[in-house]
């Protein structure tokens, strides 16, 4: 009951600032089991994705949370399991390793580049932190970390991603043949995507953030492998792409008063992975689907 | 007729003219609704005409929101008007802060200008204090909104991101906070029917806009500053200012003026908002959208409110003022 109130007291708030309009341009708002997939840019964005969902789905869509955020006082906590319904995710899970090296890489970007003349006005805000956030996203790249800490010096904006092409990690085999014997249920506790898994498997539709770290313009970066993952376990789930615009110059990083601005949450049409699609092609393809939203 | 109009107290006389308005809106739905229909099952007329009469219906949408509002706003007296008129002024300056790009060092002064400036002016304006609401943004706000963003220490492009802020509150807040405050103006002989000249200024402003979109959309003239619309000439912006004006002087019966000084604060009333009305056209161009609204072009969900306040935001201040100066109400 009071989970109820505060959702709709928080939609309202969420609603006057943000107008949080969903627009669905590739698929309608259906109740099929989904993966919706957006970029990253806020904190905010979870609330945002949840807003502009229609009521009917909003309660049988969970969206993903990052523990340490969004469960570190009492209050966000109650917010995101019984308002959100959230699913809660480790960062800087055991696969420290993968996620240590891209932070410094990023952090050196800022200067480097005059990154996103093409992009959104909003992308100058140049002082904008990165963190890694949803780094556990990556379970399947522990293999890369030595081969990636070498390019780290350069202030690229697109990281050159852990895995990349040659290296074939040697947990790959399994997801194009079968959705079980994934690695889901041979590494049940330091598996961070174990929680998703869950969801999906008890017929929840789930809110990812593929990216793995909040980016600072407009542009996202390199998706993990997670989707990946999930995508080939649950080949029957309907993977949609989601473009999340304006959320970050709502609440910058540091702030605590929202400012109104409007803010759209665009869908795509649905995509899949192709037969024998290998992972990186198709995270690029899924990346560019999100993207292409921008502009729609 | 009219002798019986003047008979009803000042209440009747409002009711009255909300029910001539809902009539005439009512009517013109019903016959855009049977037009529907009619072409629906024997189509005689081609796409252009189709599309021209779906365009009319959602301006009829349009319309009875805005009149249904209105409505409300007079039902429920002065301060719930007041605050549903704050309301637009938020509305409308989130649409152009949307579309305007902000930095971080930003977020302190929209903090101000939303949370602090927009109330205050809209209290001052709900508890009459004329002389202070009239200079409030002018002189402090536009002090406080620069110390605000040098407090936050990103001095890139200061003065543009100042002047665009400051540009907001004063179309937005400013002009919007001016249109509730006519009901606040006292003429001798006019008590309790203030309402009638909100009435009025929105009637006569949306009025030229209309007639000038109108004909010159027949009349296909050159424009005249093809770079900011495409549409604007003198020719269609004269006629529209006649027609509005003329519209304006026979409804002097509403208003405390007498038909000449009707036609002169309508002539006043729908240049300020016909010009208002360019200058934002300008604004979206360089902004690169033909709309303050929904994407066919814009990049938020906004659904372009500021497109149909805007003349009315530019009116109001201008109309306000002249008419307390010259009859010092």
């Amino acid at each position: 009951m009071l989970a109820k109130l505060t959702g709709w007291l928080l939609l309202g708030i969420v609603r006057l600032l943000t107008g949080a309009q969903a627009r669905w341009y590739g698929c309608p708002p259906k109740a099929e089991q989904r993966i919706y997939f957006a970029n990253h840019q806020s904190h905010a964005d979870l609330v945002m994705i949840w807003a502009a969902l229609p009521e009917e789905l909003r309660s049988i869509t969970r969206p993903i949370a990052a523990r340490d955020y969004w469960a570190n006082t009492a209050v966000k906590r109650w917010i995101t399991t019984e308002v959100f319904n959230a699913v809660y995710v480790e960062r800087q899970a055991t696969s420290a390793p993968a996620a240590a090296p891209p932070a410094p890489a990023t952090d050196a970007a800022p200067e480097a580049p005059p990154p996103a003349p093409a992009a959104h006005p909003v992308a100058r805000t140049l002082d904008e932190r990165i963190e890694p956030s949803m780094e556990p996203l990556l379970p399947l790249t522990p293999p890369a970390p030595p081969a990636e800490t070498a390019p780290g010096a350069q202030g690229q904006l697109d990281l050159p991603e852990p895995p990349a092409p040659p290296p074939a990690p040697p947990p790959e085999p399994p997801p194009p043949a079968a959705p079980e014997p994934a690695p889901a249920p041979t590494a049940p506790a330091p598996d961070p995507l174990a929680p998703l898994v869950e969801a999906l498997r008890s017929g929840d539709s789930i809110i990812i953030f593929p990216e793995g770290t909040r980016g600072h313009t407009g542009e996202p970066q390199k998706f993990k492998s997670g989707l990946y993952t999930l995508a080939t376990m649950f080949p029957e789930v309907v993977l949609v792409p989601a473009w999340i615009d304006n959320v970050q110059r709502v609440m910058p990083k540091g702030e605590i008063v929202p400012v109104p601005i409007l803010c759209s949450v665009t869908f795509g049409a649905p995509i899949r992975v192709e037969q024998d699609e290998e992972r990186r092609p198709f995270l690029d393809r899924a990346r560019a689907a999100v993207i292409a939203l921008r502009d729609v | 007729m009219n002798q019986f109009l003047r008979s009803l107290s000042p209440t009747q006389q409002v009711a009255a003219l909300f029910l001539i308005i809902f009539g005439v809106l009512a009517i013109a739905s019903t016959a855009a609704l049977f037009l529907g229909f009619r072409e629906k099952r024997n189509p005689v007329h081609d796409a252009a005409w189709q599309a021209e009469l779906a365009h009319f219906r959602k301006l009829l949408g349009t319309t009875w929101f805005m009149v249904l509002v209105f409505w409300i706003g007079w039902a429920l007296g002065e301060t719930v008007a007041t605050v549903l008129f704050a309301l637009i002024s938020f509305f409308a300056l989130r649409e152009f802060i949307t579309l305007s790009p902000t930095r971080r060092g930003d977020h302190r002064s929209l903090i101000l200008a939303f949370f602090v400036v927009l109330p205050i002016q809209f209290w001052l304006v709900a508890t009459a204090r004329f002389d202070l609401f009239t200079v409030f943004i002018p002189v402090y706000v536009f002090l406080a909104i620069p110390v605000a963003s040098a407090l936050a220490n990103d001095p890139s492009q200061f003065l543009e991101r100042n002047a665009k802020l400051q540009w907001g509150i004063m179309v937005c807040v400013y002009g919007m906070s001016h249109v509730p405050a006519l009901l606040l103006l006292s003429f001798p002989g006019y008590e309790g029917k203030s309402a009638f000249l909100v009435f009025f200024l929105v009637f006569v402003v949306q009025t030229s806009v209309l007639v000038q979109h109108l004909i010159s959309r027949r009349m296909q003239r050159e424009p005249f500053a093809p770079n900011v619309s495409r549409s604007f000439n003198w020719t269609s912006w004269a006629i529209g200012i006649a027609v509005a004006s003329l519209v304006g002087a026979l409804f002097s019966f509403i208003t405390p003026f007498r038909f000449g000084q009707a036609l002169a604060v309508s002539v006043i009333a729908c240049i300020s908002g016909s010009m208002g009305h360019l200058v934002m056209k300008a604004l979206k161009r360089d902004r690169g959208i033909p709309n303050w609204g929904r994407k066919d072009a814009g990049v938020t969900g906004a659904n372009g409110l500021l497109d149909r306040v805007d003349a009315l935001c530019f009116a109001a201040p201008i109309f306000f003022h002249s008419i307390r100066w010259y009859f010092n109400a």
